[in-house]
């Protein structure tokens, strides 16, 4: 019996920035595969390369060099426009700052990504109302940003990433502007969008705890991939701490 | 469709800034609006004309100020096609003071034939035969009589500045326009004469109504023809085209006023644009996400341009509603001014309202362009990067 194919696979990736004259390779011939319904921590140092990998894998930066295919698309090669429609159907963004947009209300945010659907207004609605009853939050959907927690607030933006029902969720330090116990209600969130509705998620992150929660640990230094590791589920903790001191 | 409750909260994003911008095309518009309405109505066919009242003007060829010998008005009144003549005599003075709030146009006539030539004034108090009977009598507008609160029997003192003397006039008639620009002070011209025997005989202009429209044409340059070779020749030509030379004794007022227009359009571009850019470059990274979510770039484009353009149609609607309630209001206050002549015309004039409206969705387009490429055109890696 053959294997699934990996849902994103990476092939000799670089990605260099240059400022003024000079060239700035931020990622180096990275080849990585990410399986279907994993759950895989990115860490590293600042200016490892990390969000900017994980741009790459969301289409919406563009590679120097190299292939990404995701779900069978090669999204280093599609156009703009292709690009924009390939996004709005098949990868969920969380942010840090949640970045929601202040003048809708939850559900309205939530709503958001579901207006490039063809969907009706009814089934909009539905389909809202349900990413926001996954993350817990239908008594707040005609609240606005403002009068939401930061947790609520992080909430909701995984409640819009999920809202189209993509395959890929990518987040980048999604517990990072959260206090402790919300931004451990988050990664419980995020382990359960992976376990029972079966999302693959690429997160990046700078806190080992939030980092033990994946189940694969990849490390990047300089844009190059240093640790590649697999853990059983609930057993990450000392693997992350482990990776996090060896790159220091 | 689906954008358009997402335009209208972006809109609103900000109340006050966004009812301030509003504000800054609304008032700009209004004066466009009314600088429109005066070009039109100094444009406008003379209403009287169109009804049937054909009114022709003589004056000296030379200058308003140059008199006409008052012998010519027996020779005009004896041409074909003229049904009434009447000289009609400049007074100028002050009433109270001579600030432009007491302003109006204040004549010495003939009673005795003036309202043949106006007959569309009707007296609505007292009579046109109590003012020929009374030689210190005069007949007022409906408009001024509102003003000032005369009645019947008051006493009006105008002080002279090129007739230096002082006229102390009891009203004897009061008298309506159906234009509404009864805002004239007419009396007996032969205070003047007494007052100043060299005045006798001449007259500022030679007022006549025509018989129709035919005689109205015929007999401009049959009067000119007429007086070309004497010591006075004369200048005929309509009541409107003689009211719009004395406002274009002001300079070239057309001119002017478009100049000022292109300027207050100019300015109302660079406040809509200055907005539309610090509401773009406020939300980065906002339109970064919306990218992020998948939106395309000609959707961002839609978002931000239609934002400008709602806030611009928004201040037209505005604008127009607020000119046209308040265009009877501006009518008063014009008859009541040194230009009330153009009252008669001065009218919501649709083709204005369409170039104001036209105007403000114009500024709205342009204001909006420049922050609605740069937004659309943006990098999504570099709108995340930044912190608003």
């Amino acid at each position: 019996m053959s294997a699934a194919p990996p849902l994103i696979r990476i092939d000799s990736l670089v990605k260099q920035y240059t400022r003024d004259t000079q060239v700035l390779t931020v990622l180096d011939k990275l080849s990585l595969t990410v399986d279907e319904g994993d759950f895989m921590a990115l860490m590293g140092p600042s200016g490892s390369g990390k969000t900017t990998l994980l741009n790459l894998i969301a289409g919406i930066d563009r590679p120097t060099s190299g292939r990404i295919v995701v779900g069978g698309q090669e999204v280093s090669t599609m156009s703009e426009g292709a690009l924009a429609k390939w996004r709005s159907a098949n990868v969920g963004f969380i942010f840090q700052l949640y970045n929601l947009v202040p003048v809708l209300t939850a559900f309205e945010n939530v709503e958001l990504p579901l207006l490039l659907t063809n969907l009706n207004r009814a089934r909009r609605k539905k389909q809202a109302e349900l990413a926001l009853s996954v993350v817990g939050l239908t008594d707040r959907m005609d609240h606005y940003p403002r009068q939401l927690s930061g947790g609520q607030e992080q909430r909701v933006a995984i409640a819009r990433a999920i809202a189209t029902d993509p395959k890929l969720l990518v987040a980048d330090e999604p517990t990072g502007d959260l206090d402790a116990k919300n931004g451990d209600e988050i990664l419980t969130l995020m382990e359960r969008l992976n376990a029972e509705f079966k999302k693959t998620i690429v997160m990046v992150t700078h806190d080992p705890k939030a980092a033990s929660r994946a189940h694969r640990l990849v490390h990047l230094d300089k844009g190059v991939l240093k640790e590649d590791v697999h853990a059983e589920r609930g057993k990450a903790v000392g693997m992350a701490a482990a990776v996090s001191a060896s790159s220091t | 469709m689906k954008l358009l409750p997402l335009i209208l909260k972006n809109a609103f994003r900000k109340k006050t800034r966004t009812l301030l911008t509003i504000g800054s095309i609304v008032l700009p518009l209004l004066v466009i609006c009314l600088m429109g309405t005066f070009l039109k109505a100094l444009e406008a066919p003379d209403p009287k004309t169109v009804h049937g009242s054909f009114r022709l003007v003589v004056r000296h060829r030379v200058s308003m100020t140059s008199s006409l010998p008052a012998a010519y008005e027996e020779k005009v009144r004896q041409l074909p096609g003229v049904e009434a003549v009447s000289d009609f005599n400049f007074f100028g003075g002050r009433y109270r003071d001579a600030g432009a709030r007491n302003m109006f146009m204040r004549a010495a006539v003939d009673p005795g034939t003036i309202l043949n030539v106006f007959d569309e004034a009707k007296i609505v108090e007292g009579s046109a035969r109590d003012w020929r009977e009374d030689r210190t009598g005069c007949i007022v507008g409906t408009n001024l009589a509102a003003k000032y609160g005369w009645k019947l029997g008051d006493r009006v003192v105008l002080v002279g500045d090129v007739f230096p003397m002082t006229l102390e006039l009891t009203i004897r008639g009061v008298y309506y326009l159906e234009n509404g620009t009864s805002a004239t002070l007419f009396f007996d011209r032969r205070l003047i004469d007494e007052r100043f025997p060299s005045f006798k005989g001449s007259v500022s202009t030679i007022w006549i109504k025509a018989k129709d429209a035919a005689a109205s044409e015929r007999l401009g340059p049959l009067i000119d023809a007429m007086f070309e070779n004497s010591p006075y020749p004369t200048k005929t030509e309509t009541e409107n085209a003689f009211r719009n030379g004395m406002v274009s004794m002001l300079g070239n007022v057309k001119l002017l006023m478009t100049s000022i227009g292109v300027v207050i359009v100019a300015v109302i571009l660079l406040i809509a644009g200055n907005t539309m850019a610090m509401a773009a470059r406020e939300r980065i990274t906002e339109i970064a996400v919306f990218r992020t979510l998948g939106f395309q770039k000609s959707t961002i484009l839609a978002l931000v341009l239609g934002e400008s353009v709602l806030i611009a149609l928004a201040s037209g609607v505005f604008g127009i509603l607020i000119f046209v309630a308040a265009e009877p209001t501006l009518k008063r206050l014009l008859i009541l001014s040194p230009m009330s002549s153009l009252a008669a015309t001065f009218r919501v004039y649709p083709e204005v309202l369409t170039l104001a409206f036209a105007l403000a969705a114009g500024i709205g387009v342009l204001a909006g362009l420049v922050p609605a490429l740069r937004s659309a055109s943006r990098s999504i890696v570099d709108g995340l990067r930044q912190v608003t």
